[in-house]
């Protein structure tokens, strides 16, 4: 424990990242996750295609490979682009934040289209049917009967994404983002001492991945809490 | 900026020159995991505490970390602990590779064990009843009433995990190995041309990918023959 004296702070402060991009890492998530399975459930052959094209590379290939693609690609085509308009500039990145962010978010977000599309599909096509007959719009028809059906049934895969969220996070310390994985680097470095400082990073992992199992078990119990009555 | 075919085609060689390495990880670290997760689903299901209990533990600390913080843990944590410096184990921690297939090892038998329990758990209750009806022991009930039965159930799921293990092996690059993951990145940095080498290997993972996903669709129709549809 001595020797994590003085590094509390910065374990903080990466901790606090992690939550940063876990954050705005699920928030594309889902909408990645909606959009691919919208786009899979539609009768547009073309929209089909690229939903499936879109699940089949980010679920067959290495995260890290996509990671380092996205944060390498668009520095190059950025530094490209500028370098048109004024040549004396020499290098141009999105920040690893938003790189980052952004890769995992479109890596879960194909998982997430799968765990969608078979909710959508689990939902009893008569509530539709009922709805339409109605005369309640497409669009109310999927905020108020479909996205309410179908959370329940996706959430117990939905948690293990948001599990897969948070663990990927660890990666986007390679291109170099302050997390907990680059605090744990920086600590070795000064402390020699990178079996305490790496099983710290773990420690914080476990007590998130925690949370959110949880969270999704509370969340599970909230959404099925109508079934409980008859038993 | 455009995009240099010439490129892509001198460095896929050179590419896959790493795929032996990616391919000894995977199923080296297929292989043992297997046999961990084994050992851990029959902890886990043994009824006993005092087994279940760890098995538990262990799930829940290699399930809620992720695999990177394992591998480097493994890779430089490890090395500084006096003991292990002087025991056997030295002869493996000392390499990369040793680490790599480690850390994998490790990471996929909890994952593995969960979808073998699930398997297990999946077999009717009757069909054990029966076989006990029929004076089959406790043994003989496992090994050919539920064995068969389950590992066709959890079939899909571990073909996905075998495929996210073959994802993780490029997480070795990080440790200095150099497995195809590795080599693009070398080549990258040397060129500067992250678009042509790393789409040409998504394109290798992909049929790899593909590839698998083939054997175990083969797998499991071989193995639901009976099943009438």
């Amino acid at each position: 424990m001595d020797t994590l004296t003085g590094w509390w702070d910065d374990f903080f402060w990466g901790s606090v990242v992690v939550l940063q991009v876990f954050f705005v890492a699920l928030v594309l998530m889902i909408l990645f996750g909606l959009l691919g399975s919208a786009a899979k459930l539609s009768s547009s052959k073309i929209l089909q295609s690229i939903a499936n094209g879109y699940t089949i590379v980010f679920r067959g290939t290495p995260e890290i490979l996509v990671l380092l693609l996205f944060y390498f690609g668009s520095a190059i085509t950025l530094t490209a682009i500028a370098q048109y308009f004024d040549p004396s500039i020499k290098f141009i990145d999105i920040p690893p934040f938003w790189a980052g962010s952004m890769a995992i978010g479109l890596i879960v977000g194909s998982y997430a289209t799968e765990t969608f599309r078979g909710a959508f599909l689990g939902v009893d096509p008569g509530q539709i049917e009922a709805a339409r007959a109605l005369g309640i719009s497409h669009f109310k028809t999927f905020l108020y009967i479909r996205i309410p059906a179908m959370w329940r049934l996706a959430l117990p895969s939905f948690g293990n994404h948001m599990l897969s969220l948070i663990k990927d996070t660890a990666l986007i310390s390679v291109i170099g983002l302050q997390e907990t994985m680059f605090v744990a680097e920086q600590a070795t470095g000064t402390t020699g001492e990178p079996f305490v400082m790496y099983l710290m990073v773990g420690v914080i992992y476990l007590s998130f991945s925690t949370v959110i199992t949880l969270a999704v078990m509370g969340f599970e119990k909230y959404g099925s809490r109508h079934l409980e009555v008859s038993r | 900026m455009n995009f240099d075919f010439a490129l892509i085609l001198s460095s896929i060689p050179q590419l896959l020159e790493g795929l032996s390495l990616t391919f000894q990880l995977w199923i080296l670290s297929g292989i043992l995991g297997l046999i961990l997760a084994i050992m851990l689903m029959l902890m886990r299901i043994s009824g006993r505490w005092y087994l279940a209990a760890p098995a538990m533990v262990y799930i829940y600390i290699f399930r809620g970390t992720p695999i990177l913080v394992q591998l480097f843990i493994i890779y430089y944590g490890l090395p500084q602990v006096e003991f292990i410096r002087e025991s056997i184990a030295w002869e493996i921690l000392r390499e990369p590779f040793g680490c790599g297939i480690l850390a994998l090892t490790l990471n996929t038998g909890a994952y593995v064990s969960e979808i073998l329990r699930g398997g297990v758990q999946g077999v009717p209750k009757g069909l054990g009843e029966a076989a006990a009806a029929l004076g089959l022991s406790k043994v003989q009930r496992f090994i050919y009433i539920t064995t068969p039965l389950a590992v066709r159930l959890s079939l899909p799921a571990y073909s996905n995990d075998v495929i996210s293990l073959m994802k993780s092996t490029a997480l070795v690059s990080t440790i200095t190995l150099l497995d195809m993951m590795g080599i693009a990145r070398v080549i990258v940095s040397e060129t500067y041309a992250p678009y042509e080498i790393f789409i040409s290997l998504m394109i290798i993972y992909l049929l790899i990918t593909w590839v698998t996903q083939k054997i175990f669709a083969l797998l499991e129709r071989r193995m639901s023959r009976h099943i009438i549809q």
